[in-house]
């Protein structure tokens, strides 16, 4: 009958598009569609069994949000044949246990509820998927393992119960009792030390920011209490019910969870960003409480919604506004704000880009015109409101966002509301907020611009003009030394002299008085550093230009790290008032390697740096120079890495009688040379990050030892700032920092230290334990 | 070639942005642009005759991730009050930067 060779493909590309596409947009019901779908599978299963299933377990797995279609489809094939439903519980089965040992664990929770909706569909016994339930739960009671491990496998336990819960509730009550009383137990003992390093607001006024298992709890608590009567999921099952139920049923396989090993990685634990309750929505329907499990439910597919389409903003927002609330239950536009503020805040890091989400609110605001704006607004307006216990990295991301999203709308806002909060104090949350947020919209704009947009009353918060300063040409230059050699250097650039030239001139500097400054000059340094950049001034590509001509002087000048301090204090002299040109510059110095990563961390906590280490830009600076170093640092093991499979490439060429190249193969001296370096590069990333640490620690036990001394309260916003910048590097650069965490804590986070201070760092470890 | 400008676009990590203000300046492009990812380099397009700049620019970074973002989240959006372009380009050539005269 099957004559040509080409047909098996052709229609195993059919079926793979058939079973696909179920559940999409169609002008027939997707009960039919089911139906239909299940009758064509059934006679193809004889040629196709493999691949049917293959593709079945596919889109069990890449397709959550179409869980129970294909949960219904599946019971529909098992109720025809009782062993393609036993087979494909055992492909499923074995997908889970693959998931689970390879630790991923979205896709082990899409297949763990994919396997609990098939007990509503008959397909699985409901005892048996009790067992396996159970089988989870027990991890609570493994010694020694990390506990978002068996925080793990409690929330895959507890994310299954709405679809299921009801049906064992009803068919195995005591089981499930047991169940959940050995979850409430675990609930009750786990610790929460993460906790404060997650939230997004210290504060639980308004509203109270749960941790996520803890939240989770209460909500499946709550639907126990309502009887397991739930109405968001969509359960096409019911409509075949009479068909189902006179399937037979099987046992799902015993799916064990895999021991625990160290290289092992959970996820991390996370707090509920809670922004919205019922009583925010101006009009219509009503936004489900906190505890309600639509609340979680909905989530869950607007968090999935926006994932799904990170790449991609116009579908993103298309997507979300297009999101299925067919009798228009809920404030679906609070609920989108919410979910992906949510996601812009997350700690440690948000999942995507910040401009992603940034570019997705503007095509949000293009989709809905008439609501969504106002929605927006409105979140903006309580996020202002709630500064005052807003985590710093966060406040720092709404700070970038909102500035990001007023250039797209000619900054226009109601900037007259907030005059009541400009105050006296430019140190407080909300007027440094304000002033923060005018510097990125003149960086994106230009100071005039700025000074337009705001009412008068906001013009001590508006940026000073970006100009450079060159102490050699104001009034009392001369009681600088060095004032004579400037002068002549200047004339000697702007007639395009060579740098050997330069140099030459800078011989003539005075050299100090001190004997004990051998190792560098600083008034050498000053002198060129400040008229280079100062001619440079006109704009980025001149100060680039000149740092490239005049390169060798650098290197020359900054051979310890003093002398690297010394540029980068007299870039700051011309350059103050110029946040953004700072930030390309020191950039520029550690990409031509005139600084390093660890002068810039020395600089920006020094003595002088002081009254400028609570402003965004120094945290935009240092950030970026732990970046540099991780950069160079993964970059070499990539380069290690390939060296490597280059080797290993050839030697099985050799093996295989093949010729080996080579030129190409790195030789065992290169791959030595390579570790080397690369122990090199990791010792300098270790030591960065004790500095960074260690001048933390400093800076804020002074502070603390000084409040006490003299019977202040410690809780300033400078202390605030400080301990928030800190909690900051932790998260920021988690998967580095955790690599020296057993230094970190021998070396410096000792019990000699402030507890407030020691805090910090057993928050950031307890993300992983 | 056509065949080698398509194999260059797919490799590129240059971008080219189009329809600026004539007086938007490097360090706008800048603060938006290293919104995508580190910037190896910004070249301003300028008149050829006048050497002012003239609407357009390359936007250069170190990894086609980094390029590939900006045309994902910053085509289509405003800089400077305009609806910019961002779009592949096959890698910066000298001279390339000057625009019709």
């Amino acid at each position: 009958k099957r004559a040509k060779i080409s047909e098996p493909t052709e229609i195993e590309d059919r079926l793979e598009s058939l079973i696909t596409r179920v559940g999409e947009k169609s002008t027939s019901s997707l009960e039919s569609n089911l139906e239909g779908l299940a009758g064509v599978l059934e006679a193809d299963l004889s040629n196709y069994r493999q691949k049917i299933m293959k593709i079945l377990c596919h889109c069990a797995i890449k397709m959550p949000e179409k869980t129970t279609v294909y949960t219904t489809l599946v019971g529909l094939l098992n109720a025809r044949n009782y062993n393609c439903g036993g087979e494909i519980v055992e492909l499923l089965a074995r997908n889970l246990k693959d998931a689970l040992k390879r630790c991923v664990f979205e896709n082990a929770r899409t297949l763990v509820r994919f396997l609990a909706d098939l007990v509503n569909c008959h397909v699985i016994a409901a005892g048996s998927l009790l067992q396996m339930l159970d089988d989870f739960v027990d991890v609570t009671l493994e010694d020694s393992i990390p506990q978002v491990r068996s925080d793990w496998y409690v929330y895959a336990v507890l994310s299954v119960l709405p679809w299921v819960g009801r049906e064992l509730h009803e068919k195995k009550e005591p089981e499930l009792e047991r169940l959940l009383s050995t979850i409430d137990n675990y609930m009750n003992k786990r610790q929460k030390v993460h906790v404060p390093a997650l939230r997004v607001w210290s504060s639980d006024y308004p509203h109270p920011q749960e941790e996520y298992l803890d939240c989770l709890w209460a909500q499946i608590k709550k639907l126990k209490m309502d009887r397991w009567q739930e109405r968001t999921i969509a359960r096409p099952y019911l409509a075949f019910d009479s068909i189902l139920c006179e399937a037979l049923q099987h046992n799902v396989p015993q799916v064990i969870p895999p021991p625990h090993g160290e290289t092992c990685r959970y996820p991390y634990p996370s707090v509920v960003f809670r922004m919205f309750d019922y009583t925010d929505v101006a009009d219509g329907p009503p936004l489900p409480g906190a505890h309600a499990i639509e609340r979680f439910l909905i989530e869950e597919n607007l968090h999935r919604i926006v994932r799904t389409n990170c790449q991609e903003r116009k579908d993103c927002a298309a997507a979300l506004v297009s999101f299925p609330d067919p009798k228009s239950k809920i404030p679906l536009n609070y609920m989108i704000v919410e979910v992906m503020l949510a996601e812009m805040f997350t700690l440690p890091q948000p999942p995507s880009i910040d401009i992603f989400y940034g570019s997705a609110f503007i095509e949000l605001c293009k989709l809905a015109p008439s609501t969504f704006p106002q929605v927006l607004a409105q979140a903006v307006e309580i996020l202002f409101e709630r500064l005052d216990t807003m985590n710093m990295s966060c406040a720092d991301r709404f700070c970038s966002w909102f500035a990001y999203h007023l250039s797209n709308f000619q900054f226009r806002w109601s900037w007259d509301e907030w005059i009541p909060c400009l105050g006296v104090d430019a140190e407080l949350p909300k007027p440094k907020f304000i002033g923060e947020t005018l510097i990125r919209c003149m960086r994106l704009s230009y100071h005039h611009r700025v000074r337009e947009i705001v009412p008068e009353s906001y013009h001590p918060l508006v940026p000073v003009k970006p100009e450079p300063v060159y102490k050699y040409e104001q009034n009392g230059a001369s009681v600088h030394k060095g004032v004579m050699t400037a002068q002549q250097l200047m004339a000697a650039i702007k007639a395009k002299c060579t740098p050997e030239e330069a140099l030459a001139i800078l011989k003539t500097v005075p050299t100090p008085m001190d004997e004990d400054d051998a190792a560098y000059n600083p008034v050498k340094i000053d002198v060129f550093v400040t008229t280079l950049l100062f001619l440079g001034s006109k704009s980025f590509s001149h100060a680039f230009a000149g740092i490239a001509k005049f390169h060798y002087i650098f290197k020359a000048l900054a051979e310890v790290e003093d002398a690297q301090i010394a540029i980068l204090r007299s870039m700051y002299d011309v350059w103050r008032n110029h946040q953004q040109m700072m930030v390309v510059l020191v950039d520029k110095f550690l990409k031509t390697q005139i600084v390093e990563c660890s002068a810039v961390a020395n600089w920006l906590f020094a003595k002088d740096m002081a009254p400028d280490l609570t402003k965004f830009y120094v945290w935009e600076i240092m950030h970026s120079s732990i970046r540099r170093m991780t950069k160079q640092v993964q970059k070499l093991q990539q380069e290690l890495e390939d060296a490597h499979e280059k080797i290993e490439a050839a030697a099985r060429n050799k093996e295989a009688g093949l010729e080996a190249d080579d030129d190409e193969t790195p030789t065992d001296e290169m791959l030595e040379r390579m570790e080397e370096r690369l122990e090199t590069l990791q010792s300098q990333q270790k030591n960065l990050f004790l500095i960074v640490f260690q001048r933390f620690i400093i800076i804020l036990t002074e502070h603390l030892v000084k409040c006490e001394a003299s019977g202040h309260d410690y809780n300033t916003p400078w202390y605030r700032y400080c301990t928030g910048r800190l909690l900051e590097v932790f998260l920021m650069h988690h998967d580095q920092v955790f690599k020296y965490i057993s230094t970190l804590e021998s070396l410096l986070f000792t019990s000699d230290i402030d507890l407030h201070i020691l805090e910090v760092f057993q928050q950031f470890c307890s993300l992983r334990s | 070639s056509r065949a080698e400008q398509e194999r260059l676009l797919k490799l590129s990590s240059t971008v080219y942005i189009g329809n600026l203000s004539f007086y938007t300046t490097e360090e706008q492009i800048y603060e938006l642009f290293m919104k995508c990812g580190d910037l190896k380099r910004v070249i301003m397009g300028l008149d050829k005759v006048t050497k002012t700049p003239c609407g357009f620019c390359f936007v250069e970074y170190y990894t086609r991730g980094n390029a590939e973002n900006s045309i994902r989240y910053i085509n289509g959006t405003r800089l400077d009050d305009r609806i910019v372009r961002a779009d592949w380009d096959a890698g910066f050539k000298e001279g390339r930067q000057y625009g019709r005269g």
